[in-house]
């Protein structure tokens, strides 16, 4: 009996090792009925995170009416700037799109950087510390792929790591690892200094909640309180996202390079409507 | 009380945990106070029900919330729900159960589960953070939320086990 109960105890563990290599390689897709589960699970998920979000929302408005006024103001100064600016970007973009053509730009080129934003609402989010997975309400039915970035208004949070049917589970950047063999980096420039600048979001220091940021060229003017955007190099996440703020700047572990560390500018936690940014598709271009 | 309600009550259960709670939870403590409901009911009925009830609740439960909430790997809530269920049923099936031992076992019970995800995590090496960290961090702040729950479920939760105990007395291969 003994013997019977350890054996079946081996068979189990074995499984449940070859289960979890089996999930941890690189897999392309779901099987479909993993799909299948994910599908009914977060469609009925919906029902119940949007109304509690609401109900919590309303206490969080009272309590929030006293700072509204100094929101007001400030939006209304962010307002004038962004009036101004827009007439300004006008001019550009008319000239950069005459330029383009002017060399003779591919359609592909032209499209490339025109970003398509899919609104999204969270169903529901992991209760598991190690794996803080938020589940959205489309998948690829609406046209949402594996490793497409995911903001907020303050900016980026995750990107796209399974996708089914109807809905997709997004991993935060909370998780970037590099030792992790599934998640990858994120390369990021500082805004305003997008040609000089360049780093690489490589992993996330959860002792300290920072982002670490390495291979910062010992050239690099980087400064605390830099904006950290992404740089699209690469061609697999967008540009522009902006990701944090820059908080300290040290030698990195072989003193060629710098590592600095990142404050992440948006929040993880009650999420409601998250952004999944689509880049446009890029077909293989004839040399 | 029949298999499929308490299925069905653990399916509600596990919709509240991933969508209620986050909002319950106040939003600074998101990432440090965890709900484990699904885990304090599968210890439950290791705890009044049967060590083979409590082994397939919980690799059952543990599966769906491994591909539900699948981020890096399927299988480690799987194995360590059902494993932890057995034991409990194992150890615990056959006494007299208070609800201050009830308590203990689960408070023992959840420090252990997440202990254990947490050295699967560390060992394919997908988290970098330290076990002293992780203890501080969610797995205590976590245990009250657990053991309030405990408190607050303990009278529903044993009944709802009970009674399927005393209508099939001699099922024991379910």
């Amino acid at each position: 009996m003994r013997n019977k109960r350890l054996f079946m105890l081996m068979v189990g563990l074995m499984i449940c090792i070859a289960v979890i290599g089996f999930s941890l390689s690189d897999r392309k897709e779901l099987s479909w009925p993993e799909k299948f589960v994910k599908d009914t699970t977060s469609y009925v998920q919906q029902w119940f995170y949007k109304p509690a979000g609401y109900i919590a929302g309303l206490f969080r408005d009272l309590r929030e009416l006293r700072v509204l006024y100094e929101e007001n103001e400030q939006l209304r100064l962010t307002a004038a700037a962004y009036t101004r600016d827009k007439i300004h970007y006008n001019f550009v973009q008319k000239e950069n799109e005459r330029l383009k053509e002017a060399l003779h730009f591919t359609e592909q080129q032209k499209q490339m950087y025109n970003y398509n934003y899919l609104i999204a609402q969270v169903v529901s989010v992991s209760n598991d510390a190690n794996n803080r997975t938020i589940n959205i309400n489309l998948g690829s039915k609406h046209g949402v792929k594996t490793n497409m970035a995911v903001i907020t208004t303050k900016g980026l949070i995750g990107l796209v790591s399974s996708v089914s049917e109807l809905t997709s589970t997004v991993t935060p950047i909370t998780e970037l690892n590099e030792t992790s063999p599934t998640f990858n980096s994120i390369s990021v420039t500082i805004e305003g200094r997008e040609n000089e600048s360049f780093g690489i979001l490589s992993s996330y220091d959860k002792e300290t909640g920072r982002l670490i940021m390495t291979k910062i060229p010992e050239t690099d003017k980087m400064e605390y309180g830099d904006t950290v955007i992404t740089s699209g190099l690469g061609y697999v996440y967008p540009r522009g996202l902006r990701v944090g703020t820059v908080e300290t700047k040290q030698v990195g572990d072989f003193g060629l390079t710098y590592t600095a560390t990142v404050e992440m500018a948006a929040d993880l936690n009650q999420l409601t409507e998250v952004f999944v940014v689509q880049v446009p598709e890029v077909e293989d271009e004839p040399q | 009380m029949s298999m499929n309600r308490i299925v069905l009550i653990m399916l509600l259960v596990f919709l509240i945990e991933g969508t209620v709670m986050p909002w319950i939870i106040p939003g600074s403590f998101g990432s440090r106070i965890i709900p484990h409901f699904i885990f304090v009911i599968v210890i439950f009925s290791g705890l009044y029900g049967t060590r083979h009830q409590a082994l397939f609740l919980g690799a059952g439960f543990g599966l769906l919330q491994d591909i539900v909430y699948y981020g890096h790997m399927i299988g480690a809530q799987f194995f360590v729900m059902g494993l932890l269920g057995y034991l409990t049923g194992m150890l615990l099936e056959r006494k007299r159960v208070t609800i201050m031992m009830a308590l203990t076992v689960v408070g023992f019970g959840c420090i252990l589960y997440d202990s254990a995800l947490f050295s699967i995590y560390k060992v394919f090496q997908i988290t970098n953070a330290s076990y002293a960290w992780a203890l501080i961090h969610h797995i205590l702040p976590s245990l009250f939320l657990q053991l309030g729950f405990t408190l607050a479920a303990y009278v529903p939760v044993r009944r709802m086990f009970e009674s399927r105990m005393h209508q099939t007395p001699d099922n024991e291969a379910d």
